[in-house]
């Protein structure tokens, strides 16, 4: 292990200063120059990358934290608590990035604040951003306490930590419900969009599409950031906790594809489903590596107990989710709006840096933050870790 | 109610002489040059089909889906009519051209400053009792504006006694209604008008954002319920494991 260590570490550290350049020039693009200049966003094509990839994406795949929390503290699925810190610490990080990303995104960033004083009831993205921002503020109290017992003062941490115990319910409650919300709102932002949004992705059941299909993507996200720290950083997990979530992930997949199928079927969507343009072969590209591949996989044992199978079947459904937020934000609206949309490169660009970076804090999280247990375990912080927990 | 403006637009009459361009223009301060789609600086536009000129302009729907979108409030549907942008609150989401079924609204691009431009009827002048420049600078009729409820019975009037209109008046049922209608004497698909949604568009995300309560109180009260079984069998467990150790 420690002898292929460094090299790839100089590796990456040359990669990650290029992602940022690239990002710091995009980011100049986008403030100094404009979108017209940064972007290629046009009037019929309004939503891009930062849209599709960004907030869609960022906000799906950040489905983790809320469903490992639910599942340990409201159906007690205690198997999953080593894994809980992990997912709420990736969800947190995937909000963050989706914030920071929103700053890009707004024609005015500086107005980001205007909807908590100025109301629209009726609009699908005023109550996405409430959610948000409420959801936001959720994750980080829940992520809390991993800062809070690094603090030296004893007293101040002893009662942060009791109050934050006997609120945690409540935490998790307020934050299953807010995410299963705007999980389905992202969803309904394009309900507004019949007949625009092609007829394979256009439903009036989206809320419900966006919903079951975050979960398992979130999941997914969450065992291939464990996969990843078990491999390159100094953690001790038992690996067959991997398995375990994996378990769910499979029939989550099906039921969802079992939904679109049906969904797609009483929507007279079925002709195009066999036609010969973009639109459909995105759509097999979608299914394919979101529902058939997957689903074909995690049923097999010997994939779901090997880590590094079950590393790259997870990546698969991730790709696969993209490829349906993509689907239904740029793809999906490409024949109605009369354009060709290719991002620039800058757009990329920004969205990889704020990634990266969201990257990178969790690395340092998990370094110097009790995550995972460490390897060798430190008497002192195993004693914080579970008088937090317990 | 009465007062609620509508513009009729009849295609049959337009000659094409741009002049609802122009005067739009100048009342904005825009550049002068004729352009041939929508832009930021050309609230209307005269598009030819065939031997046809379109005038494109925002429908200022009854119901419409840009104000429903904004989620600052910044587009408003006002009683006299026109739907109109309030700039000071928009944050620049781009959520309404998403939105408009008639892909109206457009975006500043090029400016840093960037905000989202539209017809707003000439709200302002139509508060004065001035008709909006477009159809004040309309030589021959083409462009008329009048009083909601008297405009659509003008137009069906025209499409009713003379046999070559198309029997339908564009805007009339589309996106649940607009304060802009079409009338033409050729059908309004080979003319590039898009066949939008018969209802008022905030209906398709109504039902979605009014499960919001439902689904908070339902959710709620079932996630209690799971915790509330789970505590309890964790009780049940450990009173078990304890029963045993004494045994
Ligand atoms: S046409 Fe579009 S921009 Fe104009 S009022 Fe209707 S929805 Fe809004
Ligand atoms: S771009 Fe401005 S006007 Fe349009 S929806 Fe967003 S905040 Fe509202
Ligand atoms: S009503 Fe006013 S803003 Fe709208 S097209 Fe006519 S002149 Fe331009």
């Amino acid at each position: 292990m420690t002898t292929t260590r460094f090299p790839r570490i100089t590796l990456w550290r040359i990669i990650v200063a290029v992602i940022f350049a690239a990002g710091l020039y995009a980011t100049y693009a986008r403030f100094a120059l404009g979108f017209k200049l940064a972007t290629n966003l046009t009037d019929p094509q309004p939503w891009g990358l930062w849209v599709g990839l960004g907030t869609l994406c960022g906000v799906g795949l950040s489905a983790g934290g809320f469903a490992i929390a639910a599942a340990v503290y409201l159906l007690g699925f205690e198997r999953y608590r080593p894994v809980l810190r992990t997912a709420v610490l990736v969800s947190f990080l995937g909000y963050m990035s989706v914030i920071v990303g929103m700053m890009y995104e707004l024609g005015l960033p500086w107005r980001i604040w205007h909807p908590i004083v100025m109301w629209n009831r009726h609009s699908v993205l005023f109550e996405v951003s409430w959610c948000v921002m409420l959801y936001t503020t959720v994750l980080a109290l829940e992520f809390s306490p991993s800062l809070i017992e690094k603090i030296p003062w004893a007293g101040f941490r002893e009662f942060y930590l009791h109050w934050h115990h006997k609120l945690l319910i409540a935490l998790v409650l307020a934050g299953t419900l807010l995410s299963s919300m705007h999980q389905s709102f992202l969803g309904a932002l394009y309900l507004i969009t019949k007949g625009k949004l092609d007829p394979l992705w256009y439903s009036p059941y989206l809320t419900t599409e966006f919903y079951l299909s975050a979960i398992p993507a979130g999941l997914a996200v969450t065992i291939m950031a464990l996969y990843l720290c078990v491999r390159s950083l100094n953690v001790r997990l038992d690996l067959s906790v991997l398995s375990d979530v994996s378990r769910v992930i499979a029939p989550l997949l099906a039921l969802w594809g079992l939904f679109r199928a049906v969904d797609l079927i009483t929507h007279d969507a079925t002709p195009y489903l066999f036609m010969w343009r973009e639109e459909t072969l995105s759509f097999w590209v979608e299914i394919g590596l979101f529902v058939l591949v997957p689903v074909v996989l995690l049923s097999r044992d010997k994939v779901r107990n090997n880590p590094q199978y079950l590393y790259w079947t997870c990546a698969l459904v991730v790709m696969g989710f993209m490829a349906n937020r993509l689907n239904v934000s740029i793809t999906g609206l490409q024949a109605s709006s009369g354009v060709y949309y290719v991002p620039k490169w800058t757009e990329f660009a920004a969205t990889l840096a704020v990634l990266t970076a969201a990257v990178m804090a969790f690395r340092y999280a998990v370094i110097y933050l009790d995550i995972l247990p460490k390897n060798p375990p430190r008497q002192r912080w195993m004693v914080a870790n579970t008088a937090a927990e317990a | 109610m009465e007062t609620t403006r509508a513009i009729l637009v009849d295609i049959t009459k337009c000659i094409g002489c741009r002049s609802c361009e122009q005067a739009c223009k100048e009342v904005h301060g825009f550049p002068m040059e004729t352009e041939a789609k929508l832009s930021v600086t050309a609230l209307t536009v005269i598009e030819e089909r065939g031997d046809k000129f379109v005038r494109r302009m925002c429908m200022h729907c009854q119901d419409p889906a840009c104000a429903s979108a904004c989620l600052v409030g910044a587009l408003k549907k006002t009683a006299a009519g026109p739907v109109t942008y309030d700039a000071s609150k928009c944050i620049g989401c781009r959520y309404c051209l998403v939105a408009c079924p008639f892909n109206v609204p457009r975006y500043e691009w090029s400016k840093l400053v960037p905000y989202v431009k539209k017809c707003d009827m000439c709200a302002q002048r139509q508060a004065q009792g001035q008709p909006p420049a477009c159809v004040e600078a309309c030589p021959t009729g083409a462009s008329i504006v009048g009083n909601r409820d008297e405009i659509l019975e003008e137009a069906q009037r025209r499409i009713v006694t003379d046999s070559k209109y198309v029997k339908h008046i564009y805007g009339s049922e589309e996106a649940g209604g607009t304060s802009v209608f079409f009338i033409s004497d050729v059908p309004f698909e080979k003319l590039g008008f898009v066949a939008a949604p018969k209802q008022p568009m905030p209906v398709l995300t109504a039902n979605a954002l009014g499960d919001g309560p439902t689904v908070i109180l339902l959710g709620g009260a079932l996630l209690s319920g799971l915790y509330w079984i789970t505590q309890r069998r964790a009780e049940v467990a450990l009173a078990e494991a304890q029963d045993k150790e004494r045994s």
